[in-house]
């Protein structure tokens, strides 16, 4: 095979090609990543909540941090007939310092202890009291706090110790580790002095079917998607982050298919060679094709090494969150083997069409 | 029995006051068997009228028969074909593929398909052998002399067996010994597997060695 001899004889040539295929689709991939990894910081917690819909009161244009549900709201939601299964949850952020003046922000989620809402503890154990918390892994990477530590929460005018009995591992809620407390505790915090009401939740986590829509007098349904979305910011931040990636895969594509072109156009002389000794258009077009084909290949796979290792070490941390899917990963691979085929389809034409007498005079 | 004919062919570049007429009314026959050398000053239309026959050019007029069949009305895929399974040509200008070894050269014609691969193989050795190159086979193109990378083209012009060879100044960068040593295997090959050749050639002493010479000037044939 041609195609691959010259790979093998010129490997200094089709090595600086590959370099530039990787080059490329480690930045297209590195977009993604970044974006996937910032969505993530938006609210896993959220996503990862083992329910369907959200109740939020619907004054509070589907934020968790502007709603407040009284009991008489979580009682009418619980009295849906399509409601299989509901749990309050309330949400405050607050800050921690954590060591003497550091401090930092963490989201606050308050859960009834053995509800459906109580996230799976990944080290120590579930919460059981009212002074007890669970801890985001994330948190314990941030401030070297571990099971048995004491964190010190702003209780209404006060602190109070809260003991971390358990590590979990959902991530974060508006962009801060999410950290669980009793339900009774949060309202704890969240107290706003004596003669104002006191809020039985932020919100109502829901199991049942065709719950989005549904509406009451100071509540209505969402799905948990919906309530993720409406998370403040993360629509405008998505879409930045979307625009980047698609721009990035786009100008990814054209780059390396404007590349492998010229690349392709450079051979004249040697095509017109091949032409005049008996070599077919289709011939000249399948080796072209090869070609790019083994050095996008090659060029896309060292590519998602490099992601990979580079979510595994350096950048993997909670400032430059990354995060890669398989399915991204393979997106940007594609489009950069795509692109490069195409580079070579579009100089199909020309290579064709080559006069082997004028192509041989330029050698 | 002929195997080329070029009837009245005429060949022009250009038009209008650029138009330049390379090849005018050019009548001749090569015979199987023959090998008819080329003559004449440069820009004499030599090496137009070999891109001819070859089909690498087509005629502005006239008709270019090879085994009676008429190669002017052949289409891009036919010339293709044509270019591929009955012509061999030597180039002015070696025009190795550069990265390939001296029989990796010759080898290349098996893979535009239609030959077995391992008789291929075999003729590739028997041919090196034969112009002297067997010391050379794996050297990479850009390594080989000037001399050598002319006797692996035509080399390659004989892989496949054509039935015609197209030879546009083979010995120009040969001394006289291996010059007269490759011209003598060329007419040789042409004699023993009875193929008709045309040399373009500028030296008297080259073209002596053909069967017939055909001399053209100003894209008009004088003598032959």
């Amino acid at each position: 095979m041609l195609a691959l001899i010259e790979i093998r004889r010129r490997k200094l040539q089709f090595g600086f090609v590959t370099g530039v295929v990787l080059l490329i689709a480690y930045l297209i991939m590195m977009v993604t990543g970044l974006g996937l990894g910032l969505n993530q910081q938006a609210g896993t917690a959220l996503l990862n909540l083992n329910g369907d819909h959200l109740a939020y009161a619907s004054n509070a244009n589907l934020s968790v941090i502007r709603s407040r549900l009284a009991d008489s709201d979580v009682s009418e939601i619980r009295s849906i007939p399509e409601v299989e299964r509901a749990t309050p949850l309330g949400y405050v952020a607050v800050v921690i310092e954590y060591a003497p003046e550091t401090s930092d922000t963490a989201a606050i989620l308050g859960v009834i202890p053995g509800s459906f809402a109580e996230p799976e503890v990944i080290e120590g154990r579930s919460i059981a009291g009212p002074n007890e918390i669970l801890i985001d892994r994330t948190w314990t990477r941030l401030a070297g706090a571990g099971v048995g530590d004491s964190l010190a929460l702003p209780v209404a005018f006060d602190t109070r110790t809260f003991t971390v009995v358990g590590i979990v591992d959902q991530g974060y809620f508006f962009f801060q580790p999410a950290m669980y407390v009793d339900l009774s505790a949060w309202q704890a915090i969240v107290f706003q002095g004596e003669g104002a009401q006191q809020p039985a939740a932020s919100v109502v986590l829901l199991q049942g079917q065709q719950l989005a829509g549904r509406s009451g007098a100071g509540w209505q349904i969402v799905t948990k998607q919906d309530g993720f979305e409406n998370i403040e910011g993360v629509r405008a931040q998505q879409s930045t982050v979307d625009a980047l990636r698609y721009m990035g895969l786009l100008i990814g594509a054209m780059v390396i298919g404007v590349f492998f072109y010229v690349i392709t156009l450079q051979k004249t002389a040697l095509l017109g060679i091949l032409k005049a000794i008996g070599a077919s258009g289709v011939y000249l077009v399948t080796q072209g094709l090869l070609q790019v084909l083994v050095v996008s290949v090659a060029g896309a796979g060292l590519a998602v090494g490099l992601a990979l290792l580079t979510e595994a070490t350096v950048l993997s941390s909670d400032s430059i969150p990354i995060r890669f899917t398989w399915g991204a990963i393979a997106t940007a691979a594609i489009s950069v083997v795509v692109a490069g085929l195409v580079g070579v389809a579009l100089s199909a034409r020309q290579v064709t069409s080559i006069d082997p007498i004028i192509a041989m005079q330029q050698q | 029995m002929t195997i080329l004919q070029l009837h009245d062919v005429a060949k022009s570049f250009g038009e209008g006051s650029q138009r330049v007429d390379a090849v005018r009314g050019v009548t001749f026959a090569v015979g199987r068997g023959e090998v008819v050398a080329l003559a004449g000053p440069s820009g004499s239309g030599k090496s137009t009228l070999l891109a001819l026959a070859g089909a690498l050019l087509s005629p502005t007029s006239g008709a270019i028969t090879v085994d009676g069949k008429d190669i002017t009305r052949y289409g891009a895929r036919a010339r293709t074909r044509y270019r591929r399974d009955r012509v061999g040509f030597v180039f002015q200008g070696s025009n190795m593929v550069p990265f390939l070894t001296a029989r990796e050269n010759l080898l290349l014609v098996g893979e535009f398909g239609g030959i077995d691969r391992s008789a291929l193989r075999r003729r590739a050795d028997e041919l090196l052998e034969k112009l002297d190159l067997a010391g050379v086979r794996d050297q990479i193109a850009t390594r080989l002399s000037g001399g050598e990378r002319q006797r692996v083209a035509i080399a390659r012009a004989l892989m496949r067996d054509p039935a015609l060879l197209l030879v546009d100044e083979p010995t120009a960068s040969l001394n006289l010994e291996l010059g007269i040593r490759v011209v003598d295997a060329l007419v040789n090959e042409v004699h023993v597997r009875n193929k008709a050749c045309i040399m373009v050639t500028h030296d008297d002493r080259m073209a002596r060695r053909a069967d017939r010479l055909v001399e053209i000037r100003d894209g008009q044939v004088l003598a032959g």
